[in-house]
Formats: structure tokens, C-alpha cells, sequence
């Protein structure tokens, strides 16, 4: 006998994979952040969630004696959708490992390795290694997250006995808002999953994939498919009917482990020789002087070229500008009755710069600069620098068609400045708190309640400012009068005591608040992660 | 020297590789025999780490194809992994599992028994117990050689294949394991070696292979590859080596002329 082991079976195989992975998994977290911290985060996710529970009924309005449906603020059926619409969000953006899965095993001769490359030299084939990555996903989430806020509404039915608070939950409904958001979890986990890995195929599933993500998101957005049908674990927690859980989970279960099939086999080494392309995207960015800046930023540029990351990056950027032009249009079209407006849309655009930037983090390792004279927080400038040459020209593009969509083109200076200043501040926000590693601050609790008050505050504050500019008058207005009388006209118009000129006036203080404050982190860069190693 | 089944333990038959355009590895033939200490040298980029990587199904030949103990390693390389023990060149254990982790997860894989004791003992025979519980990304460069080793060892493979294994290992372990590979290769084990330690290979391998540029240069016995009795194995590499390297210039030369 030439042998004498056999490959495990899968089953054996993929459950000392998951325990492994879901240890890998924590100890990642809690390197990133100190320990307590971590732990801490599930324990404040359920006080959040006791304290909406307590609220809920002073959330949709239904503690007012006169309020009547019209004068809620939301429906049930609208917070439930929210919440789920919420998870599913969240589980798109998380499930995509395949990509990550690559860049792991392309760098497993470096520093850092991750259980995910173990085929390489292991018995262990790669569809368990990937199946066992989404079942750790599921379950982490779902203890990291679904249970602590069901803990947390749990609490929150406990109160209702010992205080005068009643809120419209029950004890039997709390299964079923679990077993329905770790439905939706596991759908958007395993959906995402797949996507990624047939795009990693790259050539035509590189058009094929983002083409039927646009598609299933239209026919959600247009109403063509019920969103219930489309999310089956919606579809449960309005429905109650326990066979759809019991259908959808392992549904997503087989759609990952089909996914995990469609994985490309990286450990096949691609030796590419490249013409010489540092040099000449450093001649092209004089204005960056001639300083590490300028060098940082050409690596970056000439990394995220090679990585074949930018599209990738663009595409993550680009999908949720696109749904945010149809809801535009959509709203138009309806007729809505809040006026939103162009300048309610612009806070959003700045505000997905938080994933361009972890993608930025994730492109390779910057372990090999600990050896050189340079610092992280200089590594951290560039990375900002390389989001705005990246994406300032489609937030742009955007802004440009989605006025000309809404009609409201003289909007459209103002609504620049706003979106420039928010990507300013959530950029430098997102880079002062997680610094080099983004995806893996999302268990911290001391930097999430920051990240989360630092972002939502003057998002929600430009936001509902916004609304006073609904009829857009005074833009209409300050155009007629400016071709009619010059510049001149422009003091005229803006120093109008009505309510839109007090709004205008408030979006550019604002706005002028968080450049400033964007500013000021960039400055602070220094301090929080002078001393850091470059590591992420 | 053949193996029970009179059947080498490792057969490459017009096995080669092309990245692209280019080739990495040349279709080359090689048999290594049961109880052979094979080694494999050559310069920077010669083509050893793939030769490796294709026997042990890491990659897939781009021509020929390759029998590792009777297995057909492209259409099956997980029995070929389960079965031999690899150590690739600069590949760290997992960073977030302990060294102890690492080496139950491996010994999992495999289906052993009696787990436990097998981990403290390879810990203790590389002698790093006292870091069983340290997070494999805070070891040492060594350290962290020294768990890869282990779970290549752990399940007492009759085939090493490995991949400058004594890089990074202080002088002390690079003695230990030369006694251990010794002591393997005389229970009847085999060893298939690349390394850059040419004096380190002079005294282990029974058999050797230079390669540079994807070409086989020579194989065969250590001493049938000397000139004389007085020349080194490094000699024999430097002139080997040395002697394509002015051919291939030579080639340029009239090309460009």
C-alpha cells in the first residue's frame, strides 16, 4: 500500500473548518479592537434594542390618543420592512468573501495567513473550506447581532411588567423576529456569496452579474415583484407561516454551497509581467507635490490598476448611486408629498465613501512599509487622497443627471458642496476611527457608537434641512434674477428671511462644519495612529 | 531503489508549467524512488517552488502530468495531500489560531487519533510548548517555520515534499531536523528537498537535480555530478548554473547581432 489516509469526508472536514473559522473569526476581531469592547458590542446592540422596543409605540406614533394611521410617523409594516430591509443590506454587503477569499490566499506567502488558504497544502477541498466560510457568517452574525437585539427586545417585554411602559411586542413573537431576520441574514449572505463568485470568474460573468443585481433590484424598486416574495424572511415575520424558515434557510444554505462550487481555484499562480507603470502615474499627480504623498498615492493608484480592484470598487460604489437616482425618480414620478429634493439626496453619495475606502484598505497588505520611513498616518492621507481622485468625478456625474432628472439644476452648486463636504468628513471620519482596517472595527463598540453618532447626525441633520428647499424657489428665483440682473441679485435673493433662505443658509453652515471637521481629523491621523504599525 | 509495489513514489513525466507566455517549468521526466533523499536546487526563480507545487497538486501542469504514490495528482490532489507531508516555501500558519490550534486542526483533517498528545509532542520536540497558546502571528518567523514543520510530521507521512524548510530555523532545529529527516528517510520514508543550503543538501541528499530556468541542467547522484573528488556540491551548482547562465547570454549575443 502506497498509502495510507484517505481525504476526510465532508462532513468531518467541514465541521473542524467552522469551529476553526468561527475561532479565526473572533480572535480577528477582538486583535483589531481590545477585548472588552468586543464583548461589549452585543451587550449595547440589546440595550439599543430594549430602548426602540420600550419606544416603538412612541416611534410610529401610536402612543398619541388622536393619532390616526395618516399622522404616524411609521407603520408596523413599515418599521418591519425597514428591519428587514436593514439586515439584508447589511448581509449583501458582508457576503461577498469570494473576493476577499482571493486576496487571502494571494497573500498567504506574506505576513498574515487565513484558514481560507488551508487547500493549499491541506486535504481539504475547497468548496467545504468556502461552505464552512458562509455557515461561520451566518452563525457569527447571528449571534453577534439577531440575538443580542432580540435579547434586547426580550428586555424590553420584561419592563413592560415592572414599569408603566407597554409596548405592542409579545413573548411568542420573539422567535419568529429572530428565525425571520436569520432568514433574511442567511438570503443576503448567500446571495451576495454567489455573486461574488461568479464574478470573480471574471470575463462575461464580469457584465452578466451586476446586470442581474440592477435587474432583481429594479423589479423590487418598481414594485413589478412584491419585496415580501423577494425576502422570504420578510415575507415570515408578516406571514407567521413556519414553513417559509424552514424552506428559505437551508434554501440559502444550498445556494452558498452551489456558490462555493463556482469559487476560481486561486492557488493556480498567475506570473504576469507588466510594463512599467509607477513612474507614470507619479509624473501625472504634480499637484500632490513632491513629497511621500505623491508616491503613496501613485502605489495606491497603480495597485488598485493592477488588483483589477477598481472594478470592483467602482461597481460597489456606483450600484447604490444608481438605486439612489431611481428612488429620485421614483419619488418625482409619484409625486411624493415630503419634498425631497436634490439636496436631500447629496449627504447619501458622500456617505458611501465608507465602503470605497475599506475596499482601498483591503488591497494589499502594507506590512512591507514598517521597514521604511514612512508613517501610517501618512499611508492613511494617501488612501483619502486616492477616494477623491477615484470618485469625486462619478458623485459628480451623478449629482449632474440626477438634477437634471429631478429638474432642479440650480440646486446642483449647492448640492456640490454638500456632497464634497460630506465625502470629506466620512472619509476622514471613517480613517481617523478605523485607521487601516475598516471591516474589522464593525464589532467595536467604542468606534461603531462613534462612527454611528458621527455619521447619522449631520447626515439626518442635512437631511431634514433639505426638506425647506423642497419647492426650490429661491434657486428659481436667484437664476431669473442674476441673468436678469447680475451678480448683484445673488445678496438680494439669499438674504430673504423665508424659510428656504434660512434652510440654504443652514446646508452650507453645515456643510462648512464638516469640512472643517474632516479637516481636524485629518490633522488628529497623527495622533491616534502615529505609533501604529502598518497593518491590516 | 523502488518502493513496496516496485512502483517510484513520484513520477513526473513531460511534466512543465507556462504562466502566459511563460514557462516556468520545461516538460522534465523525474522518478524518485522509496527511501530516496531527492533534492532539487537551482537559482532564484529556477522553477523548484513550482516543480513542487505541481507534484503536490498545488498547481495544475500545463503539460504532462505527474504520479504521486501511485496517485494521479491532477485528478486527485486532496489524496495526494492527505497523504504527504508538505512545508511550502515562506507560508505561515494561520495568523489567529494558536500553535496548538493549528496543529489539531491539521491532525483533524487527517483523521488522527490520540490528538492531543501528538500536538504537545511535536511542540515539545521543536520546543515550543510554552507557545502552544500564542497566536501564530505573534511567533517568530522561526517559530512559525517550526509549527509548519510540525504539521507536515504530525502524521508520520511516508513522502515530505518541502520547500526550503530549514530558512529561518536556528541552528540547533536545522540539526534536529536533518537527524529527523535522516532517521525518516532510513525507516523508509522519503524526502523530497529544495533548498538554497548546498552543504546542508550535500550531506543528506542521495540524489540531486539542478534546475535553472525551467531546464533540468543534470541529475543523478551527488558524487556522480562531480568532476573530481575535491569538488563541492556548491561547485557543481556554480559551474552547472554558471555555465547556462554564459550560454544563454552567449544566444542573446548572436540574436541581437
Amino acid at each position: 500500500m502506497l498509502t495510507n489516509y484517505h481525504p476526510p469526508k465532508i462532513s468531518e472536514s467541514f465541521w473542524v473548518t467552522f469551529r476553526m473559522m468561527f475561532k479565526e473569526e473572533w480572535r480577528q476581531n477582538i486583535d483589531f479592537a481590545k477585548k472588552r469592547h468586543i464583548a461589549l458590542f452585543p451587550v449595547m446592540l440589546a440595550l439599543l434594542s430594549l430602548i426602540m422596543t420600550i419606544g416603538l409605540r412612541y416611534l410610529t406614533g401610536e402612543v398619541l390618543i388622536s393619532a390616526n394611521e395618516e399622522q404616524q410617523a411609521f407603520s408596523w409594516d413599515q418599521l418591519k420592512m425597514y428591519m428587514h430591509g436593514g439586515i439584508f443590506a447589511f448581509s449583501l454587503s458582508m457576503g461577498s468573501f469570494a473576493f476577499i477569499g482571493r486576496v487571502m490566499v494571494s497573500q498567504r506567502g506574506g505576513g498574515k495567513n487565513y484558514l481560507l488558504a488551508s487547500p493549499a497544502v491541506q486535504p481539504l477541498d475547497l468548496v467545504t473550506n468556502y461552505f464552512a466560510y458562509y455557515a461561520k457568517e451566518v452563525s457569527y452574525y447571528v449571534l453577534m447581532l439577531l440575538t443580542p437585539a432580540v435579547i434586547g427586545m426580550a428586555g424590553g417585554i420584561l419592563l413592560e411588567q415592572f414599569a408603566s411602559l407597554s409596548t405592542p411586542l409579545e413573548w411568542a413573537s420573539l422567535p419568529v423576529v429572530l428565525l425571520a431576520l436569520t432568514t433574511t441574514l442567511a438570503q443576503g449572505l448567500a446571495l451576495s456569496f454567489i455573486a461574488s463568485a461568479f464574478f470573480s470568474r471574471g470575463g462575461k460573468w464580469s457584465y452578466i452579474i451586476p446586470i442581474l443585481g440592477i435587474g432583481i433590484a429594479l423589479l423590487g424598486a418598481l414594485q413589478i415583484v412584491d419585496i415580501r416574495l423577494m425576502i422570504p424572511g420578510m415575507l415570515y415575520q408578516f406571514s407567521h407561516q413556519h414553513w417559509i424558515p424552514l424552506v428559505s434557510i437551508p434554501a440559502s444554505f444550498f445556494v452558498a454551497y452551489i456558490g462555493a462550487h463556482f469559487v476560481p481555484d486561486d492557488f493556480e499562480i498567475h506570473v504576469t509581467a507588466k510594463s512599467e507603470l509607477l513612474t507614470p502615474v507619479w509624473e501625472r499627480l504634480p499637484f500632490l507635490g513632491n513629497g511621500m504623498l505623491r508616491l503613496l498615492v501613485a502605489k495606491d493608484l497603480v495597485d488598485l490598476w493592477r488588483s483589477n480592484t477598481l472594478v470592483k470598487m467602482l461597481i460597489s460604489y456606483t450600484v447604490p448611486l444608481l438605486f439612489l437616482l431611481l428612488l429620485a425618480w421614483l419619488v418625482d414620478f409619484a409625486s411624493f408629498p415630503i419634498p425631497f429634493n436634490l439636496l436631500s439626496y447629496a449627504p447619501f453619495l458622500g456617505f458611501f465613501g465608507f465602503q470605497f475606502y475599506s475596499w482601498l484598505n483591503g488591497m494589499d497588505s502594507p506590512d512591507f512599509l514598517n521597514g521604511f520611513p514612512v508613517t501610517l498616518p501618512q499611508l492613511l492621507r494617501a488612501k483619502i487622497v486616492v477616494y477623491f481622485l477615484i470618485t469625486t468625478w462619478i458623485s459628480v456625474i451623478f449629482l449632474i443627471v440626477m438634477a437634471k432628472v429631478l429638474d432642479q439644476m440650480w440646486a446642483l452648486p449647492a448640492a456640490l458642496i454638500v456632497m464634497i463636504a460630506n465625502s470629506i468628513y466620512i472619509v476622514c471620519l471613517t480613517a481617523l476611527l478605523m485607521g487601516p482596517r475598516p471591516n474589522k472595527a464593525i464589532f467595536d463598540t467604542s468606534i461603531m457608537a462613534w462612527f454611528y453618532v458621527g455619521t447619522i447626525v449631520p447626515l439626518l441633520s442635512l437631511f431634514l434641512i433639505s426638506f425647506t428647499q423642497g419647492d426650490m424657489a429661491i434657486y428659481e428665483n436667484w437664476g431669473s434674477m442674476v441673468s436678469d440682473q447680475g451678480l448683484n441679485a445673488t445678496t438680494a435673493v439669499l438674504v430673504e428671511e423665508n424659510a428656504a433662505g434660512q434652510g440654504l443658509r443652514g446646508i452650507l453652515f453645515v456643510s462648512l462644519i464638516l469640512t472643517l471637521l474632516g479637516i481636524s481629523f485629518l490633522m488628529m491621523l497623527n495622533r491616534r495612529w502615529g505609533r501604529k504599525p502598518f497593518e491590516n | 531503489m523502488m518502493s513496496n509495489d516496485g512502483e517510484p513514489l513520484v513520477v513526473a513525466k513531460d511534466l512543465g508549467k507556462a504562466f502566459g507566455d511563460f514557462v516556468a517549468l520545461h516538460p522534465l521526466n523525474v522518478k524518485v524512488a522509496s527511501g530516496e533523499f531527492f533534492g532539487v536546487f537551482g537559482p532564484n526563480g529556477a522553477g523548484k517552488s513550482t516543480f513542487i507545487k505541481l507534484l503536490t497538486g498545488q498547481l495544475r501542469p500545463s503539460m504532462g502530468g505527474a504520479k504521486v504514490l501511485g496517485i494521479n495528482v491532477r485528478a486527485d490532489p486532496r489524496m495526494v495531500k492527505a497523504n504527504v507531508g508538505i512545508v511550502p516555501e515562506s507560508e505561515s500558519p494561520p495568523s489567529f489560531l494558536t500553535a496548538a490550534e493549528y496543529l489539531e486542526f491539521v491532525a483533524r483533517l487527517r483523521s488522527l487519533e490520540d490528538i492531543g498528545e501528538k500536538v504537545d509532542y511535536w511542540l515539545d520536540w521543536f520546543g515550543i510548548n510554552d507557545k502552544k497558546h500564542t497566536l501564530c502571528k505573534d511567533l517568530s518567523k522561526g517559530q512559525r517555520q517550526k509549527v509548519m514543520l510540525a504539521g507536515a510530521f504530525i502524521h508520520k507521512p511516508k513522502l515530505l515534499f518541502l520547500d526550503e524548510p530549514f530558512v529561518n530555523l536556528d541552528p540547533i532545529y536545522q540539526r534536529k531536523c536533518r537527524e529527523l529527516l535522516i532517521e525518516t528517510v532510513n525507516d523508509g520514508g522519503t524526502i523530497f528537498l529544495c533548498t538554497h543550503i548546498l552543504e546542508v543538501a550535500e550531506r543528506l541528499c542521495t540524489r540531486v537535480a539542478v534546475i535553472d530556468r525551467g531546464h533540468v541542467l543534470a541529475s543523478g547522484k551527488v558524487d556522480d555530478l562531480k568532476i573530481n573528488k575535491d569538488e563541492t556540491l556548491e561547485d557543481v551548482f556554480i559551474r552547472l548554473v554558471g555555465t547556462s547562465i554564459e550560454e544563454i547570454e552567449a544566444k542573446d549575443g548572436d540574436e541581437e547581432e
